[in-house]
């Protein structure tokens, strides 16, 4: 076996495959097939997998807790280095598992998925890029390095949301979810520079350690801390910037599954993480966190319940379930906070990569409400669904139930208010995601299509997503039922804040909460049962839905309030600075500045005949007197 | 003598050009040139050791001052480089364009080129004010004669406006000289004039107004959006490429060394003037109709953050300030050139017209795309590393200054997006068929984009160019305050 010192030479191999693939597919794009540009995507992404698993099966967190590789300088002015580094540590290494992971397997399924795509090889070479960038953000050993990941990654998703060009919305949705990033950018870069006067350095390791010297509730602190996590709103899709997301469902499936549910709308909790130390030091920044993560989890869960698009509700479910993540982080669980960020890459991956897998069966049917009684035709997308269903809505002893169940308790340990909301929450999940599960699998068709399985290379994904599904759990099985959490201590070798987590529940509060939310969840799945397979209730127009419902339906009509709010302002005020300012205000100003020179000038006009050779030779001439006299006049 | 040379051969060149008016071969005559002169500026950086050169230092009209001082720092070398090396391109756009009288064209194209070049290698304020009248002439012909709609009003104008600030400079160097002691006027001297604080003031703005308009500053701007949108393709990249460096390239010349305490009093007001153009110009920008205009205000928008980080006065600002003034004529070049092809192919620049390029011609529009990633500053691109330290050099100055230069990301975002959207995607509105991007495009863009993404990586050669002297002119500052 190589040593980690070693190997951990060679990570930056890691993101080099996947570059490699994007810029050979990028370069050959006209001349490469499907099943080419296909298959040397993914081998690029299972190479960087390799590397990836080598080094974290290598680590040993006691010898090595934090390895640093630097590669070349970067940007060097006066007191500011920041190099060309990489930083391997539990929890870098545990997102390059998710990411290259995960990346593998929706590679694989994208090349039955595109496979009659006429630009397949672009797609697979955004779709490399966007691995590449994505393990820049996770391996960066400082902020900036990240920041070309955090921003790479938002590039990928706009070209692949707009992968489908033709479509002006398709288009729409693109660049809202660019903008609506960057607006979060603004958040991370005013961030970078204040945590740069502070600390003198952009260096993770650097700043941990000088962190300790600011006291808790530092205003400095406070401040950068807010401001990261306002790029973490945007890219992680939070209130208010959460819009961008249900629409970025406009790209191509496994976009949606890689992109938008697995792993880069986690890079804000991974940012989060990452700055642990920063946002211990400021409790009023970790409560705005909790009450965001809360609020969004609600909000989203409560949109899911009524929207008939497959993709949508997993949408909605992927914002909610975001939310759970950041109120773990704002409750100081860190280790809560990323153990669900890897079982919900898990079963998210799963279940759009189910809804791909249903959208190809149907030629492209996405509304549930003509979806029904698939079970008996893809079994395997049915069988595989229903376990990642079991798993988002936190049935024991599916993986979710675990990383679900650790936010709760440390909700209840915090305030039994926002375990109630997050409770609530979870039982509004199980009820939109059996209502999915059921109008889509269960019941009787009823749609026009000629529904069919997919192909192994679409299967085969879905096979192995379920069984991560089902055993994620074991990653950080607690106590109570024999594990000893594993993960959390891994990533506590690398995160100072999960050193500090502590939760003090006596095993018996823990076993009433379990059964509590596991009793309530069950007749959850009982009601959505008695609607849906019983009756098959289908919800008709919004327009003839009583207000509340179809507020809610309406997506809280949010959407309309910002066109309302910025959209419809922005566009006015470009159009009014153009004619009033430009041509009302400073060309007149202008103008009447030369007029007046000009009218001045009007006793030395003779001297202009309008002749432009004239004027040429007197400049060339002029020029050429002048230079002698230089050279020899002087 | 390399510095000589260096100015007298897109001189001659140009003068060849008006004699024998070899039509059919002035583009390539040109062409080579200024080749020659990239070749030169090279080895000149080859050569480069770190410490200030004076190359020629010869009396002229001493009585006045006048001196022909021609010479570099690292931060002439830089200048020289960017107008060297965006030269050959401003030709080569030339070579589809096919305006009339090519000779003349060139010719001018070279003489603009000399005078730009006399500019940055100037070491004597009236020599320096010369070659930044003369860059003038030679442009104002071209757009007289080769510009589009309503190109006389509009000519001049802009020839007016900026000559009006050129007086208020004149008036300034005269003044400085008469208070030297032994009237020179070289920088060396007028360094170190030391005016008493009162004077420096207002005398500030007695400097500072012809750069102001030429960069432009806001509220100085209005002549720039017209005279880019009309001006032939050339021109405006001179204009935009060039030309609005000598701005920057002047204030840090003759403003922040003549008169420090003016520039203490001032510079927050040019910082705030300069950050609220770059908002003003980014939020117009959006709603352009017209697509060539549109790229003139996003290089108003552009300009407005190099200005304001300039006047941030430490390192991290006027390093990233002139590390962003090569980039952005990179980028400013391969716009122009993208609006350029766009209308050759569809015969307007027009928005509303456009749409679904892509289909037609999927390789111009990666093209554009990747010139895009330079416009909106995404990390790994040249543009991110000025503004990077543009931001911080900011936030060093004032939190406040930084949010508003930061904001200019979103808004060039907005707008590059959805101009890229109107014009490349969305269903196909023309009914005709269009060539792809072919060879020469790609001859043009791809070392365009190789070079912003080169620097984007690697920033150190030109950092390490500008850092120390920049270093030096801020430590001297903080000295004297």
């Amino acid at each position: 076996m190589v040593s980690f010192d070693m190997l951990g030479k060679w990570c930056w191999l890691v993101p080099a495959f996947p570059l490699a693939g994007a810029l050979i597919n990028a370069a050959l794009r006209r001349k490469l097939g499907a099943n080419v540009a296909g298959g040397l995507a993914t081998l690029m992404t299972a190479l960087s997998f390799v590397v990836s698993a080598l080094l974290f099966f290598g680590h040993d967190p006691a010898v090595t807790p934090v390895k640093v590789v630097k590669l070349f300088d970067w940007i060097r002015v006066a007191g500011m280095d920041i190099g060309f580094a990489f930083q391997l540590d539990a929890l870098s290494l545990t997102m390059m598992m998710i990411v290259t992971g995960i990346g593998t397997l929706i590679h694989l399924y994208s090349v039955g998925y595109m496979h009659d795509d006429k630009r397949v090889a672009s797609f697979f070479a955004m779709l490399n890029l966007f691995t590449f960038a994505m393990l820049l953000l996770v391996m960066g050993s400082n902020y900036v390095i990240t920041f070309i990941g955090w921003e790479g990654v938002g590039l990928c998703s706009y070209l692949l949301i707009g992968f489908w060009y033709t479509n002006p919305e398709y288009n729409y949705a693109a660049r809202k979810a660019f903008v609506m990033n960057r607006i979060g950018d603004v958040g991370v870069v005013l961030a970078l520079c204040l945590l740069f006067s502070l600390f003198g350095t952009l260096d993770y390791t650097s700043i941990m350690d000088q962190a300790s010297g600011f006291g808790a509730g530092n205003p400095l602190i406070v401040g950068a801390t807010l401001l990261l996590f306002v790029g973490a709103m945007g890219k992680s899709a939070q209130i208010p910037l959460f819009t961008w997301l249900p629409d970025a469902m406009a790209g191509p499936t496994p976009v949606s599954a890689l992109i938008h549910a697995a792993t880069m709308v986690t890079a804000g909790i991974f940012l989060v993480v990452r700055s642990s130390v920063l946002f211990e030091l400021a409790p009023f920044t970790q409560d705005v966190v909790l009450y965001v993560g809360v609020g969004t989890a609600l909000l989203a869960a409560s949109i899911g319940l009524f929207q008939n698009d497959i993709k949508k509700v997993l949408a909605y479910s992927t914002v909610s379930q975001l939310g759970y993540m950041f109120a773990a982080l704002g409750l100081g669980a860190y280790s809560a906070g990323m153990f669900h960020v890897t079982t919900h890459a898990f079963f998210k991956a799963l279940l759009f990569l189910g809804a791909g897998s249903v959208i190809h069966a149907l030629g492209g049917e996405q509304d549930i409400r003509k979806m029904g009684g698939l079970k008996g035709v893809t079994k395997i997308t049915h069988w595989t669904f229903l376990a990642g269903t079991l798993a988002i809505s936190g049935i024991f002893p599916f993986s979710g139930f675990f990383s679900k169940d650790s936010i709760l308790a440390n909700a209840f340990a915090h305030s039994p208010v926002v375990y109630a909301l997050l409770l609530l929450g979870a039982l509004m999940t199980a009820f939109y995601m059996f209502r999915l599960l059921f109008l889509t699998f269960w019941g009787s068709y009823r749609g026009t299509a000629h529904p069919h399985e997919s192909p192994l290379v679409i299967t085969l994904p879905l096979m192995v997503l379920a069984v991560l599904s089902v055993l994620g759990g074991l990653l950080n099985l607690p106590h109570l039922f024999g594990g000893h959490e594993a993960m959390k201590h891994y990533l506590a070798t690398a995160a100072e804040g999960i050193h500090n987590e502590s939760l003090h529940l006596s095993a018996s509060t823990e076993w009433i909460l379990m059964g509590l939310s596991t009793g309530l969840v069950v007749l959850t799945i009982v009601y959505a049962y008695g609607l849906f397979v019983k009756k098959t209730t289908l919800d008709g127009a919004p327009a003839q839905m009583p207000a509340l419902k179809r507020l809610i339906a309406e997506k809280w009509r949010i959407d309309e309030l910002y066109a309302f709010l910025f959209e419809k302002p922005y566009g006015w005020l470009s159009t009014q600075f153009a004619r009033v300012g430009e041509d009302r205000i400073f060309v007149p100003l202008m103008n009447g500045v030369g007029n007046l020179t000009l009218r001045a000038g009007k006793v030395a006009r003779r001297l202009q005949t309008g002749n432009a050779s004239f004027y040429l030779f007197a400049m060339v001439a002029g020029i050429i007197v002048f230079l002698l006299i230089t050279l020899y006049g002087g | 003598m390399e510095l000589l040379i260096l100015l007298l051969l897109p001189f001659l060149t140009a003068t060849l050009l008006m004699v024998v008016r070899p039509t059919a071969a002035a583009k390539h005559i040109a062409l080579g040139s200024t080749l020659l002169s990239l070749g030169l500026v090279l080895w000149l950086w080859y050569n480069w050791t770190g410490t200030a050169v004076v190359a020629v230092n010869a009396d002229w009209f001493p009585q006045w001052g006048m001196r022909l001082v021609l010479g570099y720092d690292g931060v002439g070398l830089l200048m020289l480089l960017l107008t060297t090396a965006v030269f050959p391109f401003i030709i080569a756009a030339g070579y589809k364009q096919n305006l009339q009288h090519p000779s003349m064209v060139n010719a001018l194209l070279l003489y603009t080129q000399t005078f730009l070049l006399g500019v940055f290698m100037a070491q004597n304020a009236f020599l320096f004010y010369i070659c930044y009248e003369l860059s003038l002439v030679p442009l104002f012909f071209l757009l007289l004669y080769w510009g589009g709609e309503r190109r006389r009003a509009i000519t001049v104008r802009f020839f007016i406006y900026t000559l009006l600030g050129g007086l208020a400079l004149l008036f300034a160097i005269a003044y400085c000289v008469v208070q030297e002691p032994t009237h020179n006027a070289d920088f060396s001297a007028l360094a170190n004039l030391a005016l008493s604080p009162d004077t420096q003031v207002w005398l500030f703005w007695a400097l500072f107004l012809a750069f102001a308009i030429k960069l432009p500053m806001f509220p100085f701007h209005s002549w720039q959006p017209d005279t880019y949108t009309m001006a032939p393709l050339q021109g405006t990249m001179v204009l935009g490429g060039v030309m609005l460096k000598m701005g920057l390239y002047g204030t840090l010349k003759f403003v922040f060394p003549i008169v420090p305490e003016g520039v203490v009093y001032w510079r927050d007001t040019v910082i705030v003037l300069s950050l609220v153009g770059a908002l003003y110009a980014g939020v117009i920008a959006f709603r352009q109709r017209d697509l060539k205009r549109l790229v003139a205000y996003s290089s108003l928008g552009h300009v407005g953050v190099l200005t304001a980080g300039l006047f941030a006065w430490n390192s991290y600002g006027v390093s990233g300030s002139l590390y962003q003034a090569f980039a952005h004529a990179v980028l400013v070049i391969g716009l122009f050139y993208i609006v350029g092809a766009v209308k050759d192919r569809t015969g307007t620049s027009e928005l509303g017209a456009m749409g679904g390029l892509k289909l037609k011609t999927p390789r111009l529009a990666a093209l554009f795309l990747l010139v895009v990633l330079n416009a909106v500053a995404l990390p790994l691109t040249q543009s991110f590393v000025g503004e990077w330290l543009m931001f911080n050099g900011l936030w060093q100055r004032d939190g406040w200054f930084a949010l508003l230069a930061v904001i200019t990301i979103v808004l060039g975002a907005i707008y590059m997006l959805y101009a890229y959207q109107r014009v490349m995607l969305g269903p196909d509105k023309w009914q005709l068929e269009m060539a792809d991007a072919d060879r020469s495009d790609h001859l043009y863009l791809v070392p365009l984009i190789a070079v912003s993404l080169v620097l984007g990586i690697h920033p150190a050669p030109i950092l390490d160019l500008v850092n120390a002297p920049v270093q030096q002119m801020i430590d001297l500052f903080t000295v004297t305050h």
